[in-house]
């Protein structure tokens, strides 16, 4: 009788570890595979902030090119800087790729990422956009506008503080910067540029502004016509809406927007260092810049011509400096937190 | 007989409390552990944030507002379904779970673009556009989770109302005075008991829900707990140490609860059940009673079925979306896009079922096992296994999940699966747990102790006994579970967003992340085939249910 017991348990036991073994296993052989042989590392881990598509077809070329399979993990800015929080004591993502210049900043200030001084390429790239000690590379960028309903808009906008007009009662809205790392770019940008920013912040509210999730579903809002224009909308995706024949324009407001720079770089506790910096190559040269130009973005290298969409230069711009921005942009961000609960 | 003495005790114990009850520690401990120092600090930095007390009352109000839905719905739907002629429709019992087996965020999704500004209704009826305001508020979520959780309430109080239905009755007209009188002392405070059970219940239910408050309510701005506490993880800046405050907050609350449900359960459950099985009489009723019955319940069809359903079709078909209901504006792109080899909805569709299986057979054994310890719960270990193993049921999953994520990236750890798959299938298998041994347990307690006697008179070992007599009594039992669990966890939301590993997405989450960055008709292509699949599986366990021969409530 003993031994029949045995045999249930030991069924149960082994039932469980297959199972359990089976979904862990594939992950446990990486880790010894690049573990057994870490010159030719074969896989990487990368944090990125979209756009879906992109960082898909970026992951295609990269691993058709290299041969590293890359892991991804997508979010937005704000889930993907919580993720590297939550995960301290176990890291594992060797690349991370964010939305906000800033927030890549204050990684490096609490020193999580490390340098690539040697990346190739990297003189093509805008240097505004990048740390000078080569911590992160601004590979691209979104310039943020007015995105509009054109079946719904009369009289186009022309400038911020015309959304504050009766027209626009209840009618705009904003994506929520706690998830939208470029929305907490324009907030920062603009009230550092402008000092009756936060006025006009205020005459939006009074005039209906709702803060609508993050950058796509505000963008939604405004293709199903629910709302009727999006400040701060990026505008890749409202060109990306516009070529599939939504009824949605973007202009940049006359008297200047932000340019949210989007940046890479890799992590200090990355465990496959030499596929990180063939990821951040890859980013950099004119092939990754390319597809960061199909995506509707703006490209780094401002030799990569654009597609569909308005060039860096045809952009006005409010001059801001991302350095150390980290800790002003916290404050930004509750501030206007505060103001809109 | 297997699965009994001090050793299974152990062994049982072991696995739920590195599983269960080990996060459970792990909040406390990060919530009142700084440093190897016992710190209240961070604890009461929650009490000094004004949004606790908001949340506190967002969350409880919410809870009691959709008793009150739950309520209006289920109530008048058990009666038409016990005392008018619509009794004898069996198949809607099938149809009134569907919006229970929906996913939360999926329904309040399909409401959110029927209700919207230049939404479906606006489209359809354009005179309708004043209910768009009055809908995006506090009323409209309470609806929509009312809509959701009826069907829990109303099969409560269905069977509660059909077991009265015999000899109780029949002793009430004959000693009874009038039937006035026999309904206020006899019915309804039998209904009553099983009634406050079942809104006790809803509320739990209520305050365990993320998937309409973080798309619903994160839209008119109303936060609740499970949201609050994924926004501290989840969103910059992060703050662990107020998400496990606010989780161990949560789980005392919702224990509070469960005691005085414990409590009432005890004190207030009648044996309602007695030998005499109701006769099963012809009700005629006058045309007006029918007619007003079938009105209730299309209604009620309508709004939990037909309208969020309506949205999310016509959302995965359309072609422009700017363009709203036209003709030519509707094509199968989106299906196509999603049935491409490879293409991330699929492979996220392919991972949740995937996850949901294993999930299904890992909890179908633990559970025979915990079920085949506890029998019938008569002496103490018996008891304190099963209150472990039903705990997920009580504490909301975001509470789990928490512990989970604070308990598998400890420092001291020697290994660890978070960041695997296999991480969210224990996750899963810890949610889910409760169903299958609730559905073993139910079917093994329906075991007379006669065939255990034959069986050891007659069998010829232990063993045998198990596989030959116990295990195929149990089958039924054990299948159902297996089917509920599936279904559950295909739905899984709040735990993907929060430990999915790299590269590894759910149905969910896909459809969840296509509102936030992608492509809306994709995800609610997606939605409609996890749909479709959950309905067949209804089918599948309502057929297996009749084939036992029994019903589960």
């Amino acid at each position: 009788m003993k031994k029949r017991r045995f045999k249930l348990w030991a069924t149960a036991g082994i039932l469980l570890t297959l199972a359990l073994a089976g979904c862990g296993n594939k992950e446990a052989k990486d880790v010894k595979e690049a573990s057994a042989k870490t010159p030719e590392e074969k896989v990487l881990t990368v944090y990125s902030a979209g756009p879906d598509g992109l960082a898909a077809n970026i992951q295609e070329a990269f691993e058709e090119k290299t041969g590293i399979k890359v892991e991804m993990f997508q979010g937005t800015t704000g889930k993907i800087l919580s993720r590297l929080e939550a995960e301290k004591n176990n890291p594992a993502a060797d690349v991370v790729v964010l939305a906000s210049v800033a927030s890549m900043d204050g990684l490096k200030a609490t020193d999580q990422l490390q340098s690539y001084q040697d990346a190739a390429n990297k003189d093509n790239i805008n240097k505004d956009w990048s740390d000078g000690e080569g911590y992160f590379y601004g590979y691209s960028a979104s310039a943020l506008g007015i995105a509009y309903n054109t079946k719904n808009t009369t009289q186009i906008p022309e400038d911020w503080s015309d959304l504050a007009k009766a027209d626009w009662q209840n009618k705009i809205n904003i994506p929520d910067p706690s998830l939208s790392g470029s929305a907490v770019d324009f907030l920062f940008g603009y009230t550092e540029a402008d000092n009756k920013a936060w006025s006009t912040i205020d005459t939006w509210k009074k005039n209906g502004l709702q803060v609508n999730g993050a950058n796509k579903e505000a963008l939604d809002a405004v293709i199903t016509g629910e709302k009727n224009a999006t400040i701060a909308g990026v505008d890749y995706m409202a060109y990306k809406a516009k070529a599939d024949g939504e009824p949605v324009e973007i202009i940049y407001p006359k008297s200047g927007t932000v340019v949210s720079p989007r940046a890479v770089g890799i992590l200090k506790e990355a465990k496959h260092v030499e596929a990180a910096k063939a990821y951040v190559d890859f980013l950099l040269s004119d092939e990754g810049q390319k597809l960061v130009a199909d995506a509707y973005l703006l490209p780094g290298n401002k030799e990569i011509a654009v597609k569909d969409r308005a060039a860096l230069d045809e952009i006005p711009q409010l001059h801001v400096d991302w350095i150390g921005a980290e800790a002003k942009q916290l404050e930004v961000l509750t501030k206007f937190t505060d103001l809109f609960r | 007989m297997i699965m009994e003495g001090r050793r299974a005790f152990g062994f049982l114990m072991a696995l739920v409390t590195v599983f269960a009850v080990a996060p459970l520690l792990a909040i406390l401990f990060y919530t009142f552990a700084k440093e190897g120092q016992f710190d209240v600090s961070q604890f009461g930095r929650m009490f000094e944030h004004e949004r606790l007390w908001k949340t506190l009352a967002n969350s409880v109000g919410l809870g009691l507002f959709v008793i009150i839905g739950t309520t209006v719905i289920a109530f008048p739907m058990a009666f038409i379904r016990t005392k008018t002629s619509l009794y004898q429709y069996d198949w809607l019992d099938i149809v009134l779970t569907i919006p229970f087996m929906t996913p939360p965020y999926i329904g309040s999704m399909g409401w959110i673009l029927f209700m919207q500004e230049n939404g479906f209704l606006q489209q359809l009826v354009p005179s309708a556009a004043w209910m768009t305001d009055s809908f995006f508020s506090l009323f409209g979520m309470v609806m929509i989770m009312s809509l959701h959780l009826f069907p829990f309430l109303y099969l409560m109080l269905k069977n509660t109302l059909l077991r009265m239905n015999g000899s109780f009755l029949d002793a009430a007209l004959i000693f009874g005075r009038s039937s006035w009188r026999n309904w206020l002392t006899v019915v309804l405070p039998l209904v009553l008991s099983s009634y406050v059970l079942g809104s006790l219940l809803i509320f739990i239910k209520t305050l365990a829900e993320f998937g309409t408050p973080a798309t619903f309510g994160s839209r008119i701005g109303f936060q609740v707990f499970t949201t609050e506490i994924h926004t501290y993880l989840s969103r910059w800046p992060v703050d662990i140490s107020m998400a496990t405050s606010l989780s161990l907050f949560l789980l005392s609350v919702c224990l509070i609860i469960w005691y005085f449900q414990n409590l009432i359960g005890r004190r207030y459950t009648y044996g309602v059940l007695s030998g005499k099985t109701p006769a099963k009489r012809e009700i005629k009723d006058k045309w007006y009673i029918r007619a007003s019955s079938w009105i209730f319940v299309g209604m009620v069809l309508l709004l939990s079925i037909g309208i969020p359903y309506f949205s999310i079709i016509v959302t995965s078909l359309q072609k422009v979306r700017g363009d709203g209901l036209q003709a030519g504006n509707f094509s199968f792109a989106s299906y196509q896009e999603v049935f491409t080899g490879g293409s991330a909805g699929l492979t996220a569709f392919i991972n949740s079922i995937t996850f949901s299986i294993m999930t299904a057979i890992i909890t179908a054994i633990v559970g025979l096992l915990i079920a085949l310890y506890i029998k019938k719960g008569e002496t103490k270990k018996q008891q304190v296994l099963d209150f472990f193993s039903l705990m997920p049921n009580i504490i909301p999953g975001i509470v789990f999940v928490v512990g989970l994520i604070m308990f598998w990236n400890a420092p001291w750890l020697p290994a660890t699966i978070y960041n695997t798959k296999a991480m969210v299938v224990v996750t899963y298998c810890v949610l889910f747990l409760p169903y299958s041994v609730q559905y073993i347990k139910s079917s093994f307690s329906q075991l007379d102790a006669s065939i255990f006697q034959s069986a050891s008179i007659f069998g010829r070992s232990n063993w045998h006994v198990y596989r030959r007599i116990i295990l195929p009594l149990l089958m039924q039992g054990i299948l159902t579970g297996m089917m509920m669990t599936f279904i559950i966890s295909m739905r899984e939301l709040v735990a993907g967003l929060l430990i999915l590993p790299p590269s590894v997405e759910t149905g969910a989450t896909f459809i969840y992340s296509q509102f936030e960055q992608g492509n809306v008709g994709v995800g609610m292509a997606v939605a409609v085939i996890t749909v479709i699949m959950t309905v067949i599986f209804m089918f599948l366990l309502d057929w297996l249910q009749r084939r036992g021969g029994q019903a589960n409530a």
